[in-house]
């Protein structure tokens, strides 16, 4: 009774995904007339539109989010983890404060500091790049980082640290050798969340790579519906493409991902 | 820790000479550690906000080269732009959508998959997806199907209903046709963190008040409901700032319309008036009220739903 009940409302709930999936399978005409028909028979035209198109904007986008993407969690997972570690080790009224200004960072929205980022990446010399990008997404992520590891680092005794300082370890060493491979879980956290989160933003990318400069998956659909001649089923391929590599990753990593999610839900 | 403290002590023992690398060793290990995650914040998100602050005293246009100091003139004109309080309306209700009926749905979804095995393990995994998936897929998904002639309309048509109403194109209908697919999206994060809390509410509390009488309702609303405060404040705080600062499905759906300004929020105006008018001053002065206002809403949410976790 129970199972027949959630498996309806998941199937209601579940509609749009559906539709999202058949649409990619199917020949234009049919996805207008009849959306919720199942692809009989299937059709690859779609993504090969998709993938073929003559300005390459699915594999550009492709290639400008994997590097954003990557570059940027891979930075953000080493500063906030040292940072997180330097928080969670040092007691002071300056730790204090400069906790307080990160945490307070975890709520502040982008619209709020993108007209000035972009005057500051353009005295960089850096507006419309990747790399203005990468740098713009560690600084705004990185009090979400920096909240993951401090957490996590108060859990590891410091007694493990203090007796590899007796052994003439420096404490760099120490962080890496000893306190990084500690915090593993806290690690997939930050690049799960962040991962995901990088890859779908869409604002940030819009604004700082710009329309025409070059564009990530999301703006890069955002450019696709933008044209005059609209072709869905091209439309449907380039979604479905781009979000496979996110949903195959949440799929693999699920249990982290709730895990991470539910850390503070629970208050044990 | 109090490592700091018992350092100090000793330290004032020490002659001088020693005492000065002390210090230095302390700034370097701030430096070491701390210091390009802090540089990168201050230069990315403490300095843009302080600039941001400057320009809403500006009339700054980034094109147009005299900029004069206008003091509060930006904020002044604001508080009774036409355009801007109905920003702050469309805002304050579509928050409310997405605080409320995902937070409700969510409970109740969660209350119906908090049983084992691999049929409700994959429902839950169903109901996460949206929430791994790009607002700007999510946004054409629903573009498609709530279209006057879309899956939606076609199949109330088909239900006998004349004249389905024009989810996006109907100024009375396009606001909460938002919160809905917002709703949608945001289901299965409300979902997972119910879940957990319901995971840790102990069985022998539910059998104990089962013994003594309790129906299942008086069960849920007296002994689960109270245990689940903490998953329902994460849930509010989570949903209020996200909901407060929605631009990507605004730009993709509606582009604040239809009509004027229906669903133009906050997050929306600031972008248009900073990039498309270019009036960079006064977008400044609304993001700043912008942030007060998500600071001010969020900290008393956060005590007031915190006070009743600790009143257990």
């Amino acid at each position: 009774m129970r199972k027949l009940l959630a498996l309806l409302v998941a199937a209601v709930f579940a509609v749009p995904l559906y539709v999202a999936v058949v649409n990619v399978f199917k020949d234009g005409p049919l996805i207008a007339k009849s959306p919720a028909s199942l692809p009989i028979p299937p059709t690859l035209a779609n993504i090969q539109a998709a993938l073929g198109r003559p300005d390459r904007l699915f594999w550009v986008s492709l290639t400008n989010s994997v590097i954003v993407t990557a570059l940027s969690i891979a930075i953000l997972t080493v500063l906030s983890a040292m940072l997180g570690h330097y928080i969670a080790r040092t007691r002071s009224r300056w730790t204090r404060a400069l906790t307080l200004l990160l945490l307070s960072g975890l709520m502040i929205p982008p619209q709020v500091i993108l007209m000035p980022i972009t005057q500051v990446l353009r005295a960089l010399g850096l507006m419309s790049t990747v790399p203005g990008l990468v740098l713009f997404n560690v600084g705004y992520y990185v009090p979400f980082g920096v909240f993951v590891f401090t957490g996590f680092i108060r859990a590891i005794p410091v007694e493990l640290e203090e007796s590899a300082a007796l052994d003439g370890a420096t404490r760099m060493q120490t962080f890496w050798r000893i306190v990084f491979p500690l915090m593993r879980p806290a690690t997939a956290s930050v690049l799960i969340f962040l991962g995901v989160w990088i890859w779908n933003d869409f604002i940030d990318p819009l604004i700082i790579l710009g329309p025409s400069q070059g564009t990530t998956v999301t703006t890069g659909i955002y450019r696709s519906i933008g044209q005059y001649q609209v072709d869905f089923g091209a439309m449907f391929a380039m979604m479905f493409l781009a979000t496979l590599p996110v949903l195959l990753f949440f799929l693999a990593l699920q249990k982290h991902f709730v895990k991470g999610l539910t850390g503070g839900a629970t208050k044990g | 820790m109090g490592e700091g403290g018992r350092l100090s002590m000793s330290e004032a023992d020490l002659p001088r000479r020693t005492r000065r690398p002390e210090i230095g060793r302390r700034v370097w290990h701030f430096l070491s550690f701390g210091g390009p995650g802090t540089a990168a914040y201050a230069c990315f998100v403490l300095a843009p906000i302080l600039i941001s602050l400057g320009y809403s005293l500006t009339n700054y246009n980034p094109f147009r080269g005299d900029t004069d100091f206008v003091g509060l003139a930006n904020y002044r004109v604001l508080l009774t732009d036409e355009e801007f309080l109905t920003s702050l309306k469309v805002t304050t209700i579509l928050t409310a959508i997405v605080v409320i009926v995902p937070n409700a749905l969510g409970l109740a979804v969660a209350v119906l998959l908090d049983r084992r095995g691999w049929v409700f393990n994959a429902l839950r995994t169903v109901f996460f997806v949206p929430v791994v998936l790009s607002s700007v897929v999510v946004s054409v998904i629903w573009t498609r199907l709530l279209d006057n002639d879309g899956l939606i309309n076609q199949a109330l048509r088909g239900l006998g209903v004349d004249e389905p109403p024009g989810w996006l194109s109907d100024p009375d209908y396009a606001l909460y046709s938002l919160g809905g697919i917002l709703s949608w999206q945001m289901l299965g994060f409300c979902v997972v963190i119910y879940l957990a809390g319901l995971q840790h509410v102990p069985q022998e509390l539910i059998e104990a008040a089962s013994i003594d009488g309790a129906g299942p309702f008086r069960r849920f609303w007296r002994i689960t409901w109270p245990l689940l405060a903490p998953a329902l404040t994460i849930n509010t705080v989570i949903l209020l700032i996200s909901a407060f600062k929605i631009f990507d499905h605004v730009q993709i759906i509606t582009r604040g319309g239809p009509g004027t300004g229906t669903t133009a929020t906050i997050a929306y105006n600031v972008l248009q008036t900073g990039f498309i008018a270019n009036r960079q001053g006064f977008a400044s002065a609304m993001a700043i009220i912008m942030l007060i206002i998500i600071a001010a809403a969020s900290a008393i949410v956060l005590k007031l739903l915190q006070r009743r976790e600790v009143d257990l």
